[in-house]
């Protein structure tokens, strides 16, 4: 299958698309990818200005099945993400969002089309980079090491990222800890003392150490009382909107929906073809 | 970088578990160190024990094989054909420009020493210990019987065979090359109870030295002079001039008492003098007499036997001169022996035992050891699935963090090697040698029943024929007054039922050296590494998808 040709399929799908020129960097895949994207531009006269750029993640045509042959979890996706924006990406259960999840996070490749990451093919890519680099992944049940206190947690994903870093590493995590709200005397405290909310923040806190470009949330809501909720979300908008981050949170939480930018409606399987609401950004706070 | 980094910190994290580890390391350590340290001892005792202490060395005919060669060419009859055998062995004696030019042919510097032996017959004057006045023709008649019963057992002993002689004398006349010579002479050491050794030039000729029992005898002090006869010629008088008098140290007297036994035989009755002194008197190997055996057939031989001994720097010269002596020459039918290479190697017995128990227990420690630290990493891998899972979530390679566990189980084993080395090379001296002890005194207990059940036989070979080694081996000197001898009997060896003991070596120095260290380390990375690569396997087949199942 041709990759224009592809795209081509794709645009029309997501309306009221303005160009949007992903052919930024000089590399051999970026041919042609003009993706109209409307509410990007919307969102370039308002005041976040980064919302104008190309996408920095990009779903084309992107189907997926776990066994080879087997029957599709997702369905000739294509969607594009840019930075400054926070998405949520809803549906019922089983329409597949831990699985797209999965695919953005670089966790696995999908069986068609392609993951497009700053114009370049994931799949072409070392995944494990991409990871340990470009993408920070909030999960659902944190996979925080609860031997290892709330410093050593963040200062291990800084090592792994193999970064080079200013200032020193516990400094970073020390300021991350500031910005996510949570207090410094947690810092030397083991994981396993902390309450879920303290850990979904160290989670977060974590995913931003090696100032990924992208962060992805899966159900960070979860279980989470309505005022930390709130708070999560703040932090969330705030690097989207004040760090210029892609924010793709996974949730089934409306509420979640309503905080973000853009809404990524997932249909559930039956459908051949999966629809894209695309919300007007009314919800934009700020 | 990083793996290092958190690989030490997950060391440190998991004290209990790894401490575990360590001390199972260091217990199959300790144990692979005993083990290693032992067979380096046995290994350095074989190769070095002798290095440094000289080694004599004799060549003998192979006469197992001479004899069955001469045997079988006359199969046709069943009656043994003693006069094919006696050719063969009389065909194949060395002369002593032989012996010589063996030496020469030696690379490695060989000192020699030999000593000739024939015999003079008494005259009414001087006359041999004996409890019975024997006469010459009994003595030969006896003499004869013993190269009969030499001859059934198939040259075993190195004694008697070479007694065709029809005469023997009364006394056993030695001539000696060297003072090394006398040191070793044939009757064991000896201690001069008055007067001097002889000298080896022709200016000492017929001084003799005689011993004590013989002297008080015959009642004759230093600077006597004795007459003697020439055993071939009885008109032939000899004056002898005693210019000492030797004790044996070891007493061997009572083994003569056996009426068979002929005079010549008991040490009492040698008479020991300079090569010089034989040859002057015609007696030596190079000087053929004539002897008439009892069918009336005359034989021509040498007037002496002669036994010839070379001395080896150390066990590796003895090597080498065994090669180079065979290079020169020597035939198949001759062979290389040397008592005290023999000695020292069956003094080794126990210390060999010994490493190949260590080298059975270094083996089960190892196995026990690697499958014991496989679970230990199976179970530490699994328990660990979840960081590995956190870990290549995050964006580590699988490689990485493989490598990770990798070192942890290195960084933990290397110390449980470390702790382990050091108790072994503390404990391996005080616990090979109590392991050596036992197996000595196994060893013992090995030869004394050995001894039990044939040792006992001793009197009745003493009255009857050349039972036991020793006197089979003292006789054979003695008696073979006429026959030229074939070989020097290698003395006391090749006796298992020697009186002297074996000095088995019951305690050894082990030393932890460089290359044990080496081997050490090999063997700590070798199981690190098979029991590592079941944490591998693991991580690699984890596909870090899997952390979204997780969920737990």
């Amino acid at each position: 299958m041709n990759e224009t040709q592809r795209v081509d399929e794709a645009a029309p799908s997501s309306s009221n698309n303005s160009p949007v020129n992903v052919n930024d960097n000089d590399n051999d895949n970026s041919e042609n990818l003009d993706i109209n994207n409307e509410v990007a531009s919307r969102t370039a006269s308002d005041t976040v200005t980064s919302a104008t750029g190309p996408a920095i993640l990009e779903l084309a045509d992107v189907s997926y099945s776990y066994k080879k042959g087997g029957k599709k979890v997702l369905h000739n996706l294509s969607h594009a993400f840019k930075p400054g924006v926070v998405y949520a990406i809803t549906g019922p259960s089983g329409a597949g969002k831990t699985t797209l999840l999965s695919l953005i996070s670089g966790l696995t490749s999908p069986t068609e089309g392609k993951v497009i990451y700053q114009g370049k093919d994931l799949g072409k890519q070392d995944r494990y980079d991409f990871r340990s680099h470009d993408i920070g992944v909030i999960f659902q049940s944190f996979n925080l090491l609860p031997a290892l206190t709330v410093i050593e947690n963040i200062v291990l994903s800084m090592d792994a990222s193999g970064k080079k870093f200013e200032k020193p590493k516990k400094e970073i995590a020390l300021e991350l800890l500031e910005e996510v709200h949570l207090p410094d005397e947690y810092a030397n405290e083991r994981i396993l003392h902390l309450s879920g909310g303290e850990q979904q923040r160290v989670a977060i806190a974590r995913a931003l150490s090696y100032d990924p470009k992208i962060i992805v949330a899966d159900e960070p809501t979860g279980n989470l009382d309505l005022g930390t909720q709130r708070d999560i979300m703040d932090i969330f908008a705030k690097l989207a909107h004040d760090h210029n981050k892609c924010v793709i949170i996974v949730t089934h939480s409306p509420e979640v929906a309503q905080e973000s930018d853009e809404v990524f409606q997932l249909a559930p399987l039956r459908r051949r073809k999966p629809t894209k609401t695309v919300r007007p950004v009314a919800t934009r706070r700020r | 970088m990083f793996v290092f980094k958190n690989a030490w910190k997950s060391v440190v994290r998991n004290k209990g578990r790894n401490i575990l580890i360590a001390i199972i390391v260091a217990i199959i350590a300790a144990a692979a160190t005993i083990g290693l340290s032992i067979r380096q001892a046995a290994d350095s005792a074989r190769a070095t024990g002798l290095e440094n202490t000289s080694v004599t060395a004799q060549i003998s005919v192979n006469r197992e094989k001479l004899i069955a060669a001469a045997q079988s060419s006359s199969s046709s009859s069943t009656k043994p054909d003693f006069s094919a055998a006696r050719t063969a062995l009389t065909s194949k004696s060395l002369s002593l420009a032989d012996y010589e030019k063996y030496a020469k042919a030696s690379t490695v510097k060989t000192g020699t020493y030999y000593t000739e032996t024939s015999s003079v017959s008494k005259t009414d004057s001087f006359q041999p210990v004996s409890t019975t006045d024997t006469t010459s023709s009994s003595s030969s008649s006896s003499s004869s019987s013993q190269g009969t019963t030499g001859e059934s057992k198939g040259g075993m002993g190195g004694g008697g065979f070479e007694a065709e002689a029809t005469q023997a004398g009364d006394f056993k006349l030695v001539g000696f090359s060297s003072d090394t010579a006398v040191k070793n002479a044939a009757n064991g050491t000896f201690t001069m109870t008055s007067g001097k050794v002889f000298g080896y030039t022709s200016t000492s000729n017929n001084d003799v030295i005689i011993s004590k029992s013989l002297a008080d005898f015959n009642k004759v002090a230093v600077g006597d002079t004795i007459s003697v006869t020439n055993p071939y010629d009885t008109s032939k008088t000899i004056s002898l001039k005693i210019v000492g008098i030797y004790k044996n140290s070891t007493d061997t007297t009572t083994t003569n008492n056996g009426p068979q036994q002929s005079n010549s035989s008991d040490p009492s009755n040698a008479i020991y003098t300079s090569i010089s002194t034989l040859k002057a008197l015609g007696l030596d190997t190079s000087s053929e007499v004539t002897t008439t055996d009892s069918s009336g057939a005359s034989t021509k031989s040498a007037a002496a036997q002669l036994s010839y001994t070379y001395v080896l720097g150390s066990k590796s010269a003895y090597t080498t001169f065994t090669k180079d002596v065979k290079k020169a020459g020597l035939s198949s039918d001759y062979t290389v022996s040397s008592s005290d290479v023999e000695e020292y190697e069956s003094s080794l017995l126990p210390l060999n035992n010994l490493a190949k128990f260590a080298l059975t227990l270094l083996l089960v420690v190892l196995a026990v050891g690697g499958v014991v630290l496989i679970v230990l990493s199976l179970f530490n891998v699994r328990e660990r699935k979840y960081e590995v899972g956190v870990l290549t979530a995050m964006g580590v390679k699988k490689a990485k963090v493989a490598t990770q566990f990798a070192i942890e189980l290195l960084i933990v084993t290397m110390i449980g090697l470390g702790v382990g080395a050091v108790a072994g090379a503390v404990s391996s001296v005080p616990v090979s040698n109590q392991l050596l002890a036992s197996q000595v005194s196994q060893q013992e207990s090995q030869t004394s029943s050995q001894q039990s059940q044939f040792g006992r036989d001793a009197n009745v070979g003493a009255s009857g024929s050349t039972t036991t080694g020793n006197s089979s081996s003292t006789s054979g000197s003695g008696t073979g007054t006429t026959g030229k001898t074939t070989a020097a009997p290698t003395q006391g060896a090749g006796n298992p039922f020697s009186t002297r003991a074996v000095n088995y070596v019951s305690s050894i120095n082990t030393t932890v050296s460089i290359s044990m260290v080496g081997q050490l380390l090999l063997i700590g990375l070798g199981l690190t590494l098979i029991s590592a690569l079941v944490g591998v396997i693991f991580v690699m087949r984890y596909e870090p998808l899997q952390i979204l199942a997780d969920r737990s």
